[in-house]
């Protein structure tokens, strides 16, 4: 049964309940996975890099009659500038909205046509466009790729209106959310100078200021075959996308990519909060901890972390603030892939009447507790097999398989570091537990995001 | 963060994750859409139990469908079935709360709930390796729930806080306005979670009463799919669910609500809003209503996909709005159709005026061979994604066998969709579109759009988001428009 609006929220905050889920806890994270066996892989992915520096990775499954391809661009808000933020969520929205052969309009009807479908996301690091489409279709989505990699149009009316779209997704997803505003604040305290700080979708004003030249620049300093991937899933022959790619992909000439980004954090020296007043039926408290990039060697015991203490209804944090001090509606954690030092993000719903320093107070008495004392054997095993079983759900799906292979490959540099994960997972132990919960989990290393409703409640405390 | 050019599902999708050796290459899909094979068992006490054999990744899902949903629901009561099935692994009689979660996240399993008018579901999914566990704990849950006092305090008092925190977004409540609104007293006009005097008013005798009217093995559906062969899923499930207690459950009495005639409109006052939420409607189809599949290919070309007509104009033309659609919710007796999108709040009446227009133009020209040529590929292409994993199969089984529906639902939609011609299309748009007869939900800034918003409706109604509720239910008949 889903909602007759269709739509997921954007936020993670709710509690749905008639949706897919019904729990107390949202519990989100991304889902890493300890394979109890090593051996060899039976999940071939074949890759072949064109000649202009992209690379191609083909997975063949053909248990449906379509495919899954997706394009990883290296860049997103982390390559922009104050005065030009949402740039590169701006660029992706025209990235569909004209090139050469097919004019305005046409890249989505002749998909749809061709009884395909697509979506692209704009994240901190990447821009990623996704295609999903009947085997059919195959030659044809690669020639609506190249056309507009190659060819894009950036026309003046459609740079205008495109904008006030952009404008509305933004007063959706974020200003009309509460957990939309309090997580743009949350990051732009957090950050003093890298540019994670500034929001993906952009500061209004800015978006309200884009030039015709900035979406030019953005498109020379970010578009270049060579700082893209691509990922094929499905019902395709490993040939057939080689030779489609060398015929219309390989010929489009590549540039300079991105310039590095040199700006790195300074170390936080004390905690930072910060407060949003604002009409609200509930408060939300969200705590960011800085944490290093996902390749690192801390990653997968700070992963191993986050499901002891969230995932499911016997987590730690859930026992403790939902079930038996029923603070909060729920509680859950998330830790994005980044290129740079980035946050281990958790949040809480209080619930109504209730000051989220009492939330805190809980929240920081459970991190401490796994401080001192390390993990249990049993919570420990418990949090590999959640990774285990995550991991078998994402493989569920062409999508689910397209998007993990490229998220491998883009972020940690090579997709087959995916095989060493296991590994990797099997070693972490509740001494690593400990010791990343110790470096990462203080005070001095935390920023705190309260949204307080006003004109009402008098928090309990 | 991300941002996504088109409101997409959030899921959790940046895994990394290892290669687990045990995945076997799952077999090619056969040419043309069908449903793949699947067995279906009566056992002696009533329950249905149906298997899909789906080999490849280790893991097996279960959609346990009960028939009875927010309808069920006793008057003053709403939310009770929500309620209910949230409660079901609270405690039974061997285990505690704790304990159920703590087996359940040990092994990995899934396990979530959802209500709707019709029906009831909980859907669960485990390791090929551990289903036993899981399978104990699900039919633990079903038939020995213990509901203690405790427990469902606890949980009445986190749900109220969930309306309220739904209340704080205006796109996740418009539905419930709008269904309250559109159906007032019939059975589909209440809130499936309940509202925050109903839920104040549950008690655990109210709860221990449902449950033992209606989680009867006859009043239940569970279908299985997965990496299992299916004789031995059968056993599986008869050794625990076939001893469940034969006892006859209510059937629930429900008629179709008429169209509604002429024009309201309520408002909805949220008063931080920078932008207004609108859904524009009547009462639609029901699930099984002969011209189904057919309207499925007008309605991706008036409002489903992306370069639809109404995300065209209200999007695409005129930059107004980051996403509109319309969609036929289909239920046992005819469900909403509406029409949904938003936009900042001067722009108010210009995206109302213009979907309007859409829906006019619709009635005046039509959809010609081009367009439904367009529309059959693109249906016919989304459909494998949507049954591609077993849990998609499930649930989609058990919802067959709800509504009375059969294989030919899929063996025979692509024939179905074929067969639209424009003739067959324009009958379709004066017997489903409403034109002149509509129902107007909006939250918005009412100190803003109030008086520009009146002319869309005879009567005009308002009311302030924080109000308990959404829409008054009169005793008997119909909601009266302005009381």
């Amino acid at each position: 049964m889903k909602s007759f609006l269709g739509m997921e929220g954007a936020i993670v905050m709710r509690r749905k309940r008639n949706a897919a889920v019904a729990v107390a806890a949202m519990v989100l994270f991304a889902a890493f996975v300890c394979a109890e066996h090593l051996g060899a892989q039976n999940f071939p992915v074949q890759t072949q890099v064109l000649k202009n520096g992209m690379k191609v990775l083909v997975q063949e499954d053909h248990h449906i009659p379509n495919v899954a391809l997706y394009v990883f661009y290296r860049i997103g808000s982390r390559n922009e500038h104050p005065g030009t933020t949402g740039l590169s969520h701006f660029f992706e929205h025209m990235m569909f909205n004209g090139a050469k052969k097919y004019g305005a309009g046409q890249f989505d009807s002749v998909m749809e046509a061709a009884g395909g479908t697509n979506n692209a996301y704009t994240a901190r690091d990447v821009t990623v466009y996704q295609d999903w489409f009947p085997r059919t279709a195959l030659e044809k989505i690669l020639d609506l790729e190249a056309d507009r990699i190659r060819d894009l149009s950036l026309l003046p009316d459609k740079v205008q209106s495109e904008r006030g779209v952009v404008a509305s997704e933004r007063r959706t997803s974020v200003d009309a959310e509460n957990g939309g505003i309090l997580d743009e604040q949350l990051w732009a305290t957090a950050f003093a100078a890298h540019p994670y700080q500034w929001p993906v979708v952009g500061w209004m004003s800015d978006i309200e200021h884009w030039t015709m030249e900035d979406l030019k620049h953005h498109f020379e300093m970010g578009y270049s075959p060579s700082n893209a991937t691509m990922v094929v899933v499905g019902d395709v022959t490993t040939d057939e996308v080689f030779r489609l790619a060398q015929k219309y992909i390989e010929p489009i000439p590549s540039h300079v990519p991105p310039p590095p980004v040199t700006t790195v954090e300074p170390p936080q020296l004390g905690e930072k909060r910060v407060v949003v007043k604002k009409t609200a039926q509930l408060p939300l408290l969200f705590i960011g901890y800085h944490v290093p990039q996902s390749n690192s060697a801390d990653y997968y015991a700070l992963n191993v972390l986050r499901t002891i203490l969230f995932s499911g209804e016997s987590s730690r944090l859930y026992q403790r603030v939902v079930d038996k001090d029923q603070l909060a509606l729920g509680v859950g954690s998330q830790m994005e892939p980044a290129f740079d030092p980035t946050l281990l993000f958790l949040f809480a719903t209080p619930k109504a009447g209730v000051d989220p320093v009492a939330v805190e107070k809980a929240i920081y008495e459970e991190l401490d507790r796994l401080k001192t004392a390390p993990a249990t054997d049993q919570e420990l095993q418990k949090a590999k097999n959640i990774l285990l079983a995550d991991f078998y759900r994402q493989m569920k799906t062409i999508n689910g398989r397209a998007n993990t292979i490229g998220t491998y490959e883009v972020f940690f540099g090579d997709y087959r570091k995916l095989f060493e994960a296991s590994d990797a997972y099997a070693k972490v132990s509740k001494e690593d537990v400990q010791r990343v919960a110790r470096a990462f989990l203080g005070d001095k290393n935390r920023t705190v995001a309260t949204l307080i409703p006003e004109a009402g409640e008098e928090p309990k405390k | 963060m991300r941002v996504a050019r088109r409101i997409q599902k959030r899921v959790a999708v940046f895994a990394l994750l290892t290669l687990a050796p045990i995945l076997t290459a799952r077999p090619a899909a056969t040419p043309g859409l069908h449903l793949p094979a699947h067995k279906r068992v009566v056992l002696p006490n009533g329950l249905t139990l149906l298997l899909v054999e789906q080999r490849g990744i280790p893991l097996m899902s279960f959609a346990v469908l009960v028939k009875a949903g927010a309808t069920s629901d006793p008057a003053a009561r709403e939310g009770l079935a929500s309620v209910t099935v949230d409660l079901l692994r609270k405690g039974t009689k061997t285990r505690t709360s704790e304990k159920f979660s703590g087996e359940l996240d040990f092994i990995g399993g899934a396990y979530e709930t959802s209500t709707s008018s019709d029906f009831t579901n909980v859907s669960a999914e485990f390791m090929s390796k551990d289903v036993r566990q899981g399978l104990d704990l699900l039919a633990d849950a079903l038939l020995h729930p213990v509901f203690s006092q405790e427990e469902v305090a606890k949980l009445l008092r986190q749900d109220i806080d969930g309306v309220r925190s739904e209340k704080d977004e205006a796109r996740s409540v418009l539905p419930t306005y709008f269904n309250a609104y559109l159906y007032g007293a019939h059975p589909y006009g209440r809130p499936a979670s309940g509202d925050e005097t109903s839920l104040a008013a549950i008690t655990r005798d109210d709860v221990t009463r449902f449950y033992e009217t209606n989680y009867t093995p006859g009043n239940t559906i569970i279908a299985a799919a997965g990496d299992f062969q299916a004789p031995e899923m059968q056993k599986l499930l008869t050794e625990r669910f076939g001893g469940w207690a034969a006892r006859k459950a209510p059937g629930v009495a429900l008629s179709a609500l008429a169209p509604v005639t002429g024009k309201r409109l309520l408002l909805v006052d949220k008063p931080d809003s920078t932008q207004t939420f609108f859904a524009i409607g009547n009462v639609g189809i029901s699930r099984n209503d002969p011209d189904r599949t057919a309207l499925r290919v007008v309605n991706s070309l008036f409002g489903e996909r992306f370069d639809s007509m109404i995300n065209k104009e209200l999007r695409i033309k005129s930059g107004l709005t980051y996403g509109a659609f319309s969609i036929f919710d289909r239920r046992r007796v005819p469900g909403p159709f509406l029409i949904s999108s938003f936009t900042k709040n001067e722009t108010t009446t210009k995206a109302i005026d213009l979907t309007l227009e859409v829906l006019k133009q619709l009635h005046e020209k039509g959809l010609s061979e081009e367009d439904l040529a367009s529309a059959k590929t693109y249906l016919k292409g989304r459909f494998p994604p949507s049954i591609e994993t077993a849990i998609q199969l499930a649930e989609l089984l058990a919802q067959f066998e709800f509504y009375g529906l059969d294989d030919s639902e899929v063996n025979d939609f692509e024939a179905r969709v074929d067969a639209v011609t424009p003739e067959v299309a324009r009958r379709l748009i004066q017997k489903h579109y409403p034109l002149d007869n509509l129902v107007f939900v909006l939250i918005g800034k009412a100190s803003d759009i109030r008086e520009a918003v009146k002319k869309y409706a005879q009567t005009m109604d308002t009311r302030p988001i924080a109000e308990p509720g959404f829409w008054k239910i009169s005793a008997g008949g119909p909601a009266k428009p302005g009381s």
